[in-house]
């Protein structure tokens, strides 16, 4: 009879236990620490009463909310995530380092759906790794623009990157646009051009390879632009918003330093989206990054908990929140609908970023590295005496570039075709019919058999160069000039390792 | 002009020809030194001018101050900041305390015992000590973590760190006490002191100097800390030291608001330290000095 009853009592309790589990619920007390930065503090804590007592879970969470700023969180997150915040708002770009780190746990696919659906389009590809979403966007308006003094700058100057340089030499007053100091800026000059870097991550976060087209003809056109900024003596490396007050008249930076040039400038303070520079009688409109922030939470060891905290998290990014951080600090929503609301359209500072969006590239996963490779690209334009020596500056960095991936020993050893051949109109290699691909930027694989190497057939047009090469790299690159195609016809390349002679052969 | 002395200048007058030349001498080096010294202050004065401009927040091209106020200083109080400078004191206090003990006696040890293993143990802490403190980082901040002395307990876990390895630093105060007469102890061992006597009445009412040079360095080691003090509150406000909650206010969203409380800040944590100098100034000297000589 014992023996029963504790066999009884041990199922019902089984029974309770997977009864709970089954029905998930999230109802209960949930202790969490959230770094937020200074400003949205107290914000922060109002919106999580609000979540507490109007979300319909029965979720109540007991926030310890710490004031991080957003470029630091990452940096405290990878060195210790277990001593981390369970929810911790980063600049995006930050989130390569901590996808690799495993320090923030991946959306669930309602989630997701949701987040994809209702905010813009460059703040979703930030927060993707891979197909995977890792965080939540929190704002949409990490770009610069142009601050400029009215009463120095005419409007109509505001145009022209000249005519500012030029107004900001008659008055003895600096052109502040941080160049030297920071990749994110001088950029600029390479979009207006329409020059490309581009990087692509896998699911983990890793970075696989790079489209970059920075060391190109388009190139040199912008850093020639770069050169006449760099070389007034009236141009000041900075985005400090205050440079205003230390005899500024124009200044590039972002709608972060919009109260404080305000409260410097009062009514002579002039919004607008960056001017165009000219090179040889044509003009470029100066590009930008437009980057956003997120939020991310933190992989939990109780799935429970992790639930909850990501309600919370998009709660926290949701319509409401973003418009209470709009009202209260003119953070620029990521939210569509947030977005379009007249009192976002009303303020110029948004105005301003959302006109020059129309110039921007969203500011995808990029390699930590890439920001102080390019940023040198401004210093070597200062040095560069003549075009060579700009034109030096852009090869520096593509070598820099290129050595950012170390390859496998087998990738090292096999061999490659690389050339005019793979991008001409109307030509096509199975994998490469991709017109934008540039010439001279990617291998063709070649597979061996035994010491031969041989690519797939395709075809190719008379009087396209290519060369095979080893590694992806010139150390070993076949024949010493080019090999030139004499007649139109879809072929293979064949290369012997043993003579290291390249040869075409017609395709059955 | 040697020569011009010797031949016409009478006694009085060259007497007056030196005068002169000592202060044109005199003039120039006070010169010079005032340079040198407005150079060297104005850093400070710059941030104590900050400190008092309540015009506006941000940074801005000049110095004086267009309106003059305590608003920075005011503001302050209704920051974390009082916590993070209780946080230093506490910290800055017991590490001063527990430090001077440590090093006092370890020094007096070394100074007047003879055992097997002294010189090998001088050697040893000598060897050690050319290791980069900042290398142990790491470990120990997980060894702190796990001892739960991080993040809002960081007071006890800092004070821990800075007083661990204090006994190393013993040279100086070992070189003054072998500079006092060995014959004092004898006598007043032989009078039937203990040795812990003959530290206590003898020793140390000798080397007031450096008992001084020893705290004053011991506090203010933990009051400037930064690095260390970083990594072990680990983002958490209430366990920050002034140093550190203070460099919160530099970041890019809050230094337009925060700059000139941050100068305020700097000058607070400044005015105990300068204090202390000021009073403790003569002895310093002569603490840093007296361990050089070995009598």
């Amino acid at each position: 009879m014992k023996k029963l009853l504790s066999v009884l009592l041990a199922l019902a309790m089984v029974l309770s236990m997977t009864a709970g589990a089954f029905a998930a619920s999230l109802e209960g007390t949930y202790q969490l620490t959230i770094w937020v930065a200074e400003e949205i503090k107290d914000l922060t804590a109002q919106q999580i009463e609000a979540f507490n007592s109007s979300n319909e879970y029965g979720i109540t969470i007991a926030a310890n909310i710490e004031a991080v700023s957003e470029a630091d969180a990452a940096t405290s997150m990878i060195t210790d995530v277990e001593a981390g915040a369970d929810i911790f708002c980063f600049a995006q770009d930050q989130f390569a380092r901590l996808v690799q780190a495993g320090a923030l746990s991946s959306l669930g696919k309602q989630a997701a759906e949701i987040v994809r659906t209702s905010n813009d389009a460059g703040v979703v590809a930030a927060a993707t790794s891979g197909d995977t979403l890792y965080a939540y966007p929190l704002t949409s308006d990490n770009g610069y623009f142009l601050y400029y003094d009215k009463s120095v700058i005419p409007e109509d100057h505001v145009d022209s990157m000249e005519a500012i340089i030029a107004d900001c030499e008659a008055a003895q007053k600096y052109f502040a646009f941080e160049m030297g100091t920071s990749a994110w800026y001088n950029a600029a000059f390479f979009f207006a051009t329409g020059c490309v870097s581009e990087w692509v991550t896998d699911d983990d976060g890793s970075f696989i390879s790079v489209h970059d087209t920075f060391n190109s003809p388009e190139g040199l056109i912008a850093v020639k632009g770069m050169k006449k900024l760099v070389d007034s003596p009236f141009h000041l490396s900075s985005s400090d918003g205050a440079s205003f007050a230390s005899n500024a008249a124009a200044v590039v930076t972002g709608i972060w330093a919009y109260t404080t040039i305000e409260s410097i400038l009062g009514d002579n303070m002039g919004v607008t989206d960056l001017p165009s520079f000219e090179v040889d009688g044509v003009s470029y409109h100066l590009g930008s990054y437009n980057g956003c922030k997120l939020m991310g939470v933190k992989p939990q060891t109780d799935p429970v908990k992790g639930a909850a905290i990501h309600r919370l998290a998009q709660y926290l990014t949701g319509e409401a929140c973003q418009m209470e951080r709009f009202d209260a600090r003119a953070w620029g929503p990521s939210n569509l609908a947030a977005q379009g609301s007249p009192a976002v359209q009303a303020n110029p500072g948004l105005v301003a970023l959302y006109t020059q969006n129309a110039y921007s590239v969203p500011q995808g996963q990029i390699h930590g590295s890439w920001w102080d490779i390019a940023k040198v690209i401004a210093d070597d334009v200062k040095n560069a005496t003549d075009e060579a020596g700009l034109q030096q500056a852009l090869d520096n960095y593509y070598e820099k570039i290129s050595s950012l991936f170390t390859m496998s020993d087998d990738e090292k050893t096999s061999w490659g075709v690389i050339g005019t051949c793979n991008s001409v109109d109307g030509f096509f290699y199975t994998d490469y019919n991709n017109e934008s691909r540039s010439n001279w930027a990617e291998d063709i694989p070649m597979t061996a058999d035994g010491s031969v190497w041989t690519t797939e057939p395709w075809l190719m047009e008379a009087g396209c160069e290519f060369k095979v090469r080893q590694g992806k790299s010139w150390d070993n690159a076949f024949p010493a000039d080019n090999f030139k195609v004499e007649e139109t016809g879809t072929y293979r390349v064949r290369f012997d390792a043993d003579t290291c002679e390249v040869s075409l052969i017609p395709a059955e | 002009m040697i020569q011009s002395q010797k031949s016409e200048t009478p006694s009085m007058k060259r007497h007056m020809g030196m005068k002169a030349s000592s202060r044109i001498s005199n003039t120039a080096s006070y010169v010079v030194l005032v340079l040198i010294s407005v150079i060297w202050l104005i850093p400070f004065v710059c941030i104590l001018l900050q400190s008092f401009r309540c015009e506006s927040t941000h940074q801005v091209g000049y110095i004086i101050p267009q309106k003059w106020g305590l608003d920075n200083y005011r503001n302050l109080f209704n920051t974390n900041f009082p916590r993070w400078y209780t946080n230093t004191l506490i910290t800055a206090l017991f590490a001063a305390v527990f430090q001077t003990i440590i090093v006092l006696c370890m020094s007096y040890t070394l100074s007047r015992f003879r055992f097997k293993m002294r010189k090998p143990l001088m050697q040893f802490m000598l060897i050690l000590g050319m290791f980069p403190g900042m290398l142990s980082m790491i470990i120990l901040y997980q060894v702190l973590k796990d001892l739960g002395m991080t993040q809002a307990n960081s007071v006890p876990g800092l004070i821990l760190v800075y007083i661990a390895s204090s006994g190393m630093g013993y040279y100086v105060s070992k070189g003054f006490f072998d500079t006092i007469s060995k014959s004092l102890d004898e006598a007043a061992r032989i009078d039937g002191a203990t040795r812990f006597q003959v530290l206590m009445k003898i020793i140390l009412p000798l080397s007031k100097p450096i008992v001084i040079y020893t705290v004053l360095t011991a506090f203010m080691g933990p009051w400037g800390d930064f690095v260390f003090a970083r990594y072990i509150s680990f983002n958490v406000s209430a366990g920050m030291n002034a140093a550190v909650g203070l460099y919160g206010w530099l970041s890019q969203d809050q230094i337009s608001k925060n700059y000139t409380m941050f100068c305020a800040g700097g000058v607070l944590v400044a005015v105990p330290v300068t204090i202390l100098f000021m009073c403790l100034q003569r002895y310093y000297v002569e603490g840093v000095t007296g361990g050089a000589v070995k009598g």
